[in-house]
């Protein structure tokens, strides 16, 4: 038995989900790891002990429980802290999402730093996560939105991207990995934002579990991630922004947590991080990241990255191989997925087809609605890969693949 | 092959979905409505005429769409046409009945009818909006 094959059969025992049976009895096959990853048992476990042995609000009270509680959100602080390479706690900002990230960084850079007719870049490829918050501004606040194109690999067109600044350019916001096509950002536009002297969001959420992140070498001024992209829960998010700008721009919502002092006239507001946390946080989901994080350093990020690479890499010449599948994008810098088509079927026959083969992928516009029209397609299929996953699965897909194209053609 | 998957797709689903029939514009009409799935990006068009005795006598569709929902869409016109409101009501009832995946109780729809096809979609509870798509658009329509 090989290394990579070693690793993956130990990494697997640690996912329970891997062992459930799909409608026919079939061996769950999960390509879908881009909408959500699977679980750890650590994560898990470490969630329930919470709520039986741990739980209770947060930065609040002085008893036994409180303290607890307390130590475990701030410890999962930390945890995030060094998993982003971030120079301070201060610096990291509890969510409920990633989209919750964008738009808190959307609305308050806008009220300290943005006025009527200045300009945000976004581009072509971004979630719809990473539209909306803008285009409320646009629509509320007469800001102007600038997209860059994108070259037929699915990376950002540099000199397009370049040429939409102005001394209006106030923000760029771009994802930092493609949830369509798996490419990574040409760290060339962060670069190029440094020389104008312009903040940058990145959208980590697909790159977060799959490259190495280090905010400080990266030079991006904000970041935003998912606990459940990571192999933690759904319901915490991550914002790392740089303490100069977080230390200036408003608080984002207003309420319990995030004063500093109140009385009937007006209020002060708390510092860092609890400024931007209002309200009882998901503090049981931000130590279940805390967590996800740990099992990540476990197998070693390094392994992770080099092991879904290997899969990618497979999956991409396997598919490539086959004539009626048309993959989107190329092959430069593809980080754990892939999008495709196959002549003539519904992303949506694929879908249901691979199901009932115990295999799940992604079938739709994945939040890419722009995207998809200008790739002239209504939807596509998409395979995503964790750290679970193997070369056995994606020749067991391509199977599969063949007899979908063969039923719905025949 | 899957007995599911045959199921879902039988035949006359892959050959509507294929060949929709009554695919066009429906001129003059008098009645039309938009269907959208926010989910996955399908859309369809649906324009009818409903003549002074309430009948349908003519509708059509345009649109993009997976399989289930073009041929859905494609024999809801096949049945619609000809029929008086008051039953292409029922048949809407009876037909969002049945993709739900309860056959028990409906009233016009029986057995016999090509709609039955689709009951297959009540094991995809997924897939029930992209039959249901085209019919949504119907019932707004009247609403309109």
């Amino acid at each position: 038995m090989d290394d990579s094959k070693t690793f993956n059969l130990n990494v697997r025992k640690d996912f329970p989900i891997l062992s459930k049976k799909i409608l026919e009895k079939k061996d769950l096959i999960y390509f879908d790891t881009a909408a959500s990853a699977q679980k750890p048992n650590t994560v898990i476990n470490e969630t329930n002990d919470f709520y039986k042995n741990h739980y209770s609000n947060v930065s609040r009270g002085v008893h036994t429980l409180s303290v607890e509680s307390t130590f475990r959100y701030e410890d999962a602080r930390k945890k995030v802290q060094k998993f982003l390479n971030a120079r301070s706690e201060n610096e990291i900002i509890f969510t409920k999402s990633a989209t919750e990230g964008i738009n808190l960084v959307a609305q308050t850079f806008y009220e300290k730093f943005m006025q009527k007719g200045d300009e945000v870049i976004l581009s072509l490829i971004e979630h719809h996560s990473n539209l909306i918050p803008w285009f409320f501004l646009r629509d509320k606040y007469g800001v102007a939105l600038k997209f860059a194109n994108i070259q037929p690999s699915g990376e950002i067109d540099i000199d397009h991207f370049e040429s939409l600044f102005t001394n209006k350019t106030k923000i760029v916001s771009l994802t930092h990995l493609s949830n369509v096509f798996g490419t990574e950002l040409n760290e060339k536009a962060i670069s190029i934002c440094k020389d104008k002297n312009v903040p940058i969001l990145l959208d980590g959420c697909q790159s977060a579990a799959h490259l190495k992140i280090d905010v400080q070498k990266l030079g991006c001024d904000f970041f935003v991630f998912s606990g459940h992209k990571t192999y933690g829960p759904a319901g915490i998010g991550v914002l790392y922004g740089t303490e100069n700008l977080l230390s200036e721009m408003p608080p984002y919502q207003g309420g319990g947590g995030m004063i500093g002092d109140v009385s009937l006239e007006g209020a002060s507001y708390a510092e860092l991080p609890a400024k931007y946390e209002a309200g009882t946080p998901p503090l049981v989901e931000a130590h279940g990241l805390g967590i996800a994080i740990d099992y990540m350093n476990k197998i070693g990020l390094d392994n992770i990255i080099e092991h879904e690479n290997e899969i990618t890499k497979y999956a991409f010449n396997k598919l490539n191989e086959i004539d009626f599948i048309k993959i989107h994008g190329g092959d430069n810098k593809r980080n754990s997925i892939i999008s495709f088509n196959i002549k003539n079927v519904h992303s949506h026959e694929v879908s249901s087809f691979l199901d009932v083969e115990g295999i799940a992928i992604r079938a739709g516009h994945h939040c890419c609605q722009p995207l998809m029209k200008h790739l002239g397609v209504n939807s596509t299929a998409r395979l995503s890969f964790g750290v679970y996953n193997s070369l056995e699965e994606v020749d067991k897909l391509v199977i599969a693949l063949h007899k979908c194209k063969e039923f719905f053609n025949k | 092959m899957n007995d599911l998957i045959n199921d879902l797709y039988q035949e006359i689903i892959l050959d509507h979905g294929r060949e929709p029939r009554n695919f066009g514009k429906c001129e003059p009409h008098n009645k039309s409505a938009d269907g959208h799935n926010p989910l996955c990006g399908d859309n369809l068009k649906l324009t009818f005429l409903l003549n002074d005795q309430n009948i349908i006598e003519d509708i059509k569709f345009t649109g993009e769409g997976c399989a289930i929902s073009l041929a859905s869409a494609s024999l809801m016109t096949e049945k619609l046409k000809g029929k008086k409101i008051e039953v292409a009501e029922e048949i809407f009832k009876d037909f969002t009945n049945l993709v739900s995946g309860s056959d028990e109780d409906l009233k016009v729809l029986n057995e016999e009818d090509s709609l039955y096809a689709l009951k297959g979609v009540g094991r995809f509870p997924m897939r029930v909006k992209c039959a249901t798509m085209a019919w949504h658009a119907f019932n707004q329509a009247l609403k309109d």
